[in-house]
Order: structure tokens, then C-alpha cells, then sequence
């Protein structure tokens, strides 16, 4: 496994041999440690997730003990296709990476260091890739990069890669069911733009949508964030048929995505009410009904925001990212994505003892570290070994 | 002469000042005067607790409740209340805009419930903004939601 080495060692930061040997005693302490030591650091609170990822992956590659549960998962989802996801490279750019779902076989698809790249999606059947490139000098906005740089489409393993448009057009594009179209969201409202052509061939009124949205994949709806539900930052499905919208969740949720059966999604949510954080609190993971329902908690973790829920495309697992930051701090160093089974849910890391008296039932694990990446997307396709170099 | 053309300016001067604080003119300038199609002064009735707050990693457009005093330009009427969009209202006017929502100005520098301000406004919000709403009157008002594209002290 070649880890991601997001930053140079510091003088007086601690060497391999004392990570090994703190990863030994368990993962948790380690990750702890190098939490600590990342908000010592001051001005990039994630570095210190960002070394323990590194570093962890390179204890495992040298041999290191996992917990059992943790290595059996880790077994279970490696041969499962691959994930992509943007990660700052060697160059210090934000570039797209594939890795297999345990985190092995790492590799930069797109080596760009006078660019950016960021927010990959797989169309549904995995063939081809969609993503966003950056000038190098713009930073990457957790709220804003579906709208940042230009669209560029490859084959799946970043091959032939091409731009469409210019600078801020096709904003929040994302795939269709079938791959033939891409759902926009401009000012104007909603566009379904035709791949082949490029033309929009229909439009749906925005009804207060503004970021991230996501077709479902029986193409019967969207689902995204809006302002029109409630006091804040809310989670609206827009049905395609008529265009009727209404609110699935409300109150401080994003990053919404849908489960493969396309009647529910994962979003990221911070409940009111929590202690933790100064009051603040921590953004935790939930899945619910799309047209309504009980929410479920799915994953939280206290010290760390959790963001870019992502199902794997049969359902069994999600992936996500998030740190102590609140938007999975693409403008520094990044975070460690996370991956875990849903029927080991909900899951709670951490004591936060107000969380596991409303969950009894909750677990602890297992839940693998991955790679630092943010906005992590999964297909079940194989790829091409090799592949990369996607410049247009 | 030195001494007329000196006091000339001098009164010049204090009765242009006059002017701007006059009820009519306080305020003025020529953005506010053009920008937008609805220009008021009006006064900030409250600032809800939550409704503004510092986050850099969140640009947020916050909703305001204002009571009319005098229309400009427009169809409102003098008494009205409208619920009005301020952009990072966290930051002073003339330091809000950015790619998210450029053109937006003026010299106010903090809201407080009481003051008075001389807005220029859009309106629907929705066609000038597609961000992340602080609406803490969610569900409890009516009509429209202005934008506010230049926003002056007017006290």
C-alpha cells in the first residue's frame, strides 16, 4: 500500500516506531494521540487525523495488529470493486485517488499539480466519472465546490478525460440513473442536461434546493439541501414527476445520498441539545425514509464531525469522511474517510454517554480507517489496473 | 475673497451634511439610490438569538425583520414590516461580497435591533441567492423575502 503522505514530518514529532507502538496498544488511543497533536498544531486541526491515517496505514502495511473485527471487515469489502475520492497529493494539489474499499491499492488517477480536483461521482454503472477541476490557486469550499472550477468526464478509471463547459458551468452536475443526462442546479432551478448534446432538455423550479443534489436511482426523484423547510440547512426530496417538493429532514443536515433502493438516503445531521463540542456538538451520520419517517442513527463519533455519507452500491456498507472541522477540511490537509457495515448500526465511537443512553443498542466497531479523502464515491465495477494520468 | 469662497465651502459643506442626515437623504448614496427595485429606510425591528453568528467555514445569508419608515422606490407602503436577506451579516457591508453573491454593499457595519438603515432590495431572494438561510421567522411570516444588495446606516 503506498499511504498518502499528506504533510512532512515536523521536527519533534513523533517517529514511526512510537506510532507502531501506539497503534499496538490500540487504534483509538493512537488516533487520540495524534488528535491531540493536531490541535496542538493550531492552525491545521486535521493534521493530526491526517498523520494517524498515514501512519496507521503504514503500521498495517509493516505487519501491525488490528483488532479482528476490524481486519475481518477490512477482508470482507476489499475485493468489492473501488472507491474514488479527492485527496491532497504529494504535490500538496488536491488530486482524485482510487483505492480498493479496505483502503489497499492506492493510487492518483488524475497527477495534476497546477490543478484541483475534487467531488467524484461514478455513474451508476461505473464506466465513466465525473468531477470537477480547479484552478490550483482556488481553494476547495465545503459548501460550494459542485459549483467551483469545470466539469471534466472520463472513463471510470480516469482515462480520456475531457472538460465540458467553462468555469462554473453545469453546476452541482451529477449522474442520471441510465448516464445519458446530468441533473443540474443553477439559480434558475434544476436542469437535466443531455450528455450527448449538452443541451438542457428539461427544468424543474429550484423550490429552495441550493447544494448538493442527487438523483435517485430509479429516477423517480432528488433529494438535497434546501433552505425552504425550515430554520436552516434542511434535506429536500424533489419529486420528478411533478416537481412537488417537501422536506425529508430538518435543522442542521447536508450531504445527503441515496440507498440503492432509492426510498431511503444517508445524510449527515447535527442534532440540537448536545453537550459535547461547547455545546455545539458533533455532525453524526443518519439514514431515513425519503418520504418520511423515524430518522436512524447510522454512525457518531465524538471528536469528529461526520460528513459525505456514501452506500455502497449493494447497500451493505457506507463510507464517509469528516473531521474536527466541519466540512471534512478540503482547504487543509483533509481527513480520513471511515467505512463501516449498516448492519452494525448504529455505532457509536467514543464515550458520549447522552448518545448510548438514547442508543443502548449501540456498538462500538468495527469501523475501518481509510485514506484521508473527502467526498468518497464507491462502484462495484472492476477497473483497469494502471489507468490515471486523466488530464484533458 | 479668500475668506467668502472659504466660508462659501464651509457652508456648503454643512448644508450638504444637513442634507445626508435629513430623514430624506440619510443614507444616500448612489447604489442605494439605483440598485435593486425596492429602496427603504427602515428600522431593524430585532436581531433573533442564533440569527447571526461567525463560522468561516459557512457562508449564510441571515433573515432580518425590518418595520418600514420611508419608501424611495417601490410598492411598499410606509409601516410595513418585510423580512429582508443580509448576506454573512457577520461581516460589514462592504466587505460581504464574494463569488457566492457579488454586487453587494454599503456602510453598514453591524446589525443591531433599533437602527435605522437605508436598503436598496431584490426580490425574490431565491433569484439572487442559492446558499445556505438562517430563517429564524421560518413558518411565521408572510410575502416575500427581500434581498438586500446595498445596506447604509441611515441613524
Amino acid at each position: 500500500m503506498k499511504p498518502i503522505r499528506m504533510r512532512a514530518q515536523r521536527p519533534g514529532s513523533p517517529g514511526v516506531a512510537t506510532v507502531q507502538a501506539l497503534f499496538s496498544k490500540g487504534w483509538k488511543k493512537a488516533r487520540g494521540f495524534f488528535q491531540a497533536l493536531g490541535k496542538s498544531a493550531g492552525t491545521f486541526p486535521s493534521l493530526g487525523n491526517a498523520a494517524f491515517v498515514w501512519l496507521a496505514c503504514g503500521s498495517l502495511a509493516a505487519g501491525a495488529a488490528e483488532a479482528p473485527d476490524v481486519a475481518a471487515l477490512r477482508a470482507e469489502v476489499r475485493g468489492l470493486g473501488w472507491l474514488v475520492f479527492a485527496a491532497r497529493s504529494a504535490a500538496g494539489d488536491y488530486d482524485l485517488f482510487l483505492c480498493r474499499p479496505d483502503g489497499s491499492a492506492l493510487r492518483n488517477l488524475t497527477q495534476t499539480p497546477d490543478a484541483n480536483e475534487a467531488y467524484p461521482l461514478f455513474s451508476r454503472d461505473g464506466t465513466r466519472l465525473l468531477y470537477r477541476r480547479l484552478a490550483r490557486t482556488e481553494t476547495i469550499n465545503g459548501n460550494d465546490y459542485g459549483t467551483q472550477g469545470r466539469l471534466c468526464l472520463a472513463r471510470a478509471d480516469g482515462a480520456g478525460a475531457q472538460t465540458l463547459g467553462g468555469d462554473g458551468e453545469f453546476p452541482w452536475a451529477s449522474w442520471s440513473p441510465d448516464g445519458r443526462q446530468l441533473l443540474c442546479l443553477a439559480p434558475q432551478g434544476f436542469q437535466i442536461v443531455d450528455l450527448a448534446s449538452r443541451k438542457v432538455v428539461r427544468t424543474l423550479p429550484r423550490a429552495g434546493f441550493f447544494q448538493q443534489p442527487t438523483w435517485s436511482p430509479d429516477g423517480r426523484a432528488i433529494v438535497g439541501v434546501a433552505n425552504a423547510f425550515g430554520e436552516s440547512w434542511s434535506i429536500g426530496r424533489m419529486d420528478m414527476a411533478g416537481g412537488a417538493a417537501s422536506a425529508v429532514h430538518v435543522q442542521d443536515c447536508c450531504t445527503p445520498d441515496w440507498f440503492p433502493d432509492s426510498a431511503h438516503i444517508i445524510f449527515s445531521w447535527r442534532p440540537a441539545g448536545q453537550t459535547l463540542n461547547k455545546g455545539y456538538g458533533w455532525t453524526q451520520l443518519w439514514r431515513k425514509a425519503a418520504k418520511g419517517g423515524p430518522a436512524q442513527l447510522v454512525l457518531a463519533e465524538e471528536g469528529r464531525h461526520i460528513y459525505g455519507g456514501h452506500v455502497s452500491p449493494d447497500g451493505r456498507y457506507v463510507i464517509c469522511t469528516g473531521n474536527m472541522q466541519e466540512d471534512g477540511d478540503p482547504a487543509h490537509s483533509g481527513a480520513p474517510m471511515s467505512l463501516m457495515r449498516l448492519c452494525d448500526a448504529p455505532l457509536i465511537i467514543g464515550a458520549n454517554a447522552a448518545l448510548r443512553t438514547t442508543h443502548p443498542a449501540a456498538k462500538s466497531g468495527p469501523v475501518l480507517a481509510l485514506p484521508v479523502g473527502w467526498e468518497p464515491c464507491w462502484t462495484l465495477r472492476e477497473l483497469p489496473a494502471g489507468g490515471g494520468g486523466a488530464k484533458p | 475673497m479668500r475668506v467668502m469662497y472659504a466660508l462659501s465651502v464651509v457652508l456648503l459643506t454643512g448644508a450638504c451634511s444637513d442634507l445626508a442626515r435629513s430623514p430624506a437623504h440619510a443614507g444616500a448614496d448612489a447604489q442605494v439610490q439605483t440598485l435593486g427595485t425596492v429602496e427603504v429606510t427602515a428600522r431593524l425591528v430585532e436581531v433573533p438569538e442564533g440569527a447571526i453568528f461567525k463560522r468561516d467555514l459557512y457562508d449564510y445569508a441571515t433573515i432580518l425583520k425590518y418595520e418600514v419608515v420611508t419608501v424611495h422606490r417601490g410598492a411598499l407602503k410606509q409601516g410595513a414590516v418585510i423580512y429582508v436577506g443580509q448576506y454573512n451579516p457577520w461581516k460589514p457591508r462592504a466587505a460581504a461580497a464574494d463569488r457566492k453573491a457579488p454586487n453587494l454593499g454599503g456602510n453598514a457595519r453591524q446589525f443591531h435591533a433599533g437602527r435605522l438603515q437605508r436598503l436598496a432590495l431584490a426580490t425574490p431572494l431565491d433569484d439572487f441567492f442559492m446558499g445556505g438561510l438562517v430563517d429564524k421567522y421560518f413558518g411565521r411570516r408572510a410575502g416575500p423575502a427581500y434581498w438586500a444588495v446595498w445596506t447604509n446606516d441611515a441613524d
